[in-house]
């Protein structure tokens, strides 16, 4: 394994459709991460259901970070630092399996994608490599 | 004298946990995914085959640990762990029970051994440690077996390498062959195959990539250990570098012998995986 950490990090950044968590990300994203680590307690999953934007007003999130986690834009949040084991307790708290809340990145609705898994999901090539368009 | 008896590896999908919970076996998109695991019920109900202590190699899922601690490589050493709550309560499931003497034993023992790991005393365990406990054994009052815990981070990079985890199952060998007490003792690497839960590229699975890691964990082990980072996130999806903690359960064992696989797509979005090896101690 490549031993050099630019080249090893590097590397992430050329897999198309894919946040690969860094610790830059992680930085990024730490109180998004910790805000949802909150939701894994019955009480506070009642008070966030009951009113987002108050339970928010708690945690260090940036503005760009709390819109997209109102909207549920789970793609942004991958952007803006959150990690996706982390955002499963959001939608774990909305009711969303991992197959409905993961389907909402790829572009296809919910039953397109669950088609796709049942065919033996997303074929690799084409999508290894931006560099290589492989 | 403890030995190693057997490896079991393991996808821990949490839909699978869902199935169990719920009571879904038998219906459609259940059944081919439960019945690739009647072989090794049945095997492991067995009493030759039955572990009096299982190390069970897992990651945790953003539940006992967040963003505030990370260790890349930690061991349990508690009395017990009880399920986790991961935001929709916790599955229905008996606490795990530890044999603390050997979880103590091995970790003082990695530690002595290069190995430098970080020592839980508290934590609730998430699907990833207990979905397999589901797929082996069903849904019994208790579990049959104790459960001494590795937990692995494969969430924040840099994690370990392949080559690392191997030689950490090595060292666990080492450590639990060298336990006094007379235990049948199973190592378990759970986790993977092929899966991505994030991002457009999300749904990729690789069977073919999964298949000849399969056949490679006895054909050619030394090819696994080597496999990069960016060849598990490129060829199986960012969530397939789970495929590590296999890894660990592979260097524990001497010249294994494969007794049943099974392999199905989709579980949920991954290809589930399922293996398991004789040791030859």
């Amino acid at each position: 394994m490549d031993k050099d950490l630019k080249n090893y990090k590097q590397a992430f950044e050329d897999i198309p459709g894919t946040r690969v968590f860094t610790t830059e990300r992680a930085r990024q994203g730490y109180w998004l991460n910790q805000f949802c680590m909150s939701l894994m307690k019955p009480e506070n999953r009642k008070k966030w259901l009951a009113d987002e934007d108050a339970y928010l007003k708690d945690w260090k999130i940036t503005d760009e970070q709390k819109e997209a986690l109102l909207a549920r834009d789970y793609n942004r949040l991958l952007d803006l630092g959150g990690n996706i084991y982390f955002l499963a307790k959001v939608f774990s708290t909305d009711g969303l399996s991992f197959v409905q809340a993961v389907s909402t990145m790829t572009g296809m609705n919910v039953d397109d994608y669950k088609a796709m898994m049942s065919a033996g999901g997303r074929s690799p090539d084409g999508v290894r490599s931006i560099k290589d368009g492989q | 004298m403890a030995k190693i008896t057997a490896g079991i590896a393991t996808s821990h999908v949490p839909l699978v946990g869902v199935g169990i919970d719920q009571g879904k076996q038998d219906e459609p998109y259940f059944k081919p995914i439960f019945a690739g695991y009647e072989w090794t019920k049945d095997w492991i109900s067995q009493p030759d085959n039955k572990p009096d202590v299982v190390v069970l190699v897992f990651n945790d899922h953003a539940s006992a640990f967040g963003q505030d601690l990370i260790p890349t490589f930690a061991i349990g050493c508690a009395e017990e762990f009880a399920p986790a709550d991961e935001g929709w309560g916790p599955r229905p499931v008996p606490n795990v029970k530890n044999h603390p003497d050997l979880a103590w034993h091995i970790a003082q023992s990695l530690i002595i051994d290069e190995f430098d790991m970080t020592i839980i005393n508290e934590m609730d365990v998430d699907h990833g440690l207990t979905v397999p406990l589901s797929a082996m054994f069903g849904q019994p009052d208790a579990w049959p077996t104790l459960v001494v815990p590795i937990m692995i981070n494969v969430v924040t990079y840099p994690i370990a390498s392949g080559d690392r985890c191997f030689r950490l199952g090595e060292a666990i060998a080492r450590a639990v062959e060298s336990f006094p007490e007379d235990l049948n003792v199973q190592i378990w690497g759970t986790g993977g195959m092929s899966h991505q839960l994030q991002g457009p590229r999300a749904g990729l699975i690789n069977a073919e990539w999964d298949q000849k890691f399969l056949d490679d964990l006895t054909a050619d082990p030394d090819r696994l250990r080597q496999i990069p980072h960016i060849e598990y996130l490129r060829e199986t999806g960012s969530e397939g570098i789970e495929l590590v903690m296999w890894l660990v359960m592979l260097g524990a064992l001497n010249a294994p012998k494969e007794l049943y696989r099974h392999y199905h797509v989709p579980a949920s979005n991954t290809a589930l995986g399922h293996i398991v090896l004789e040791n030859n101690p």
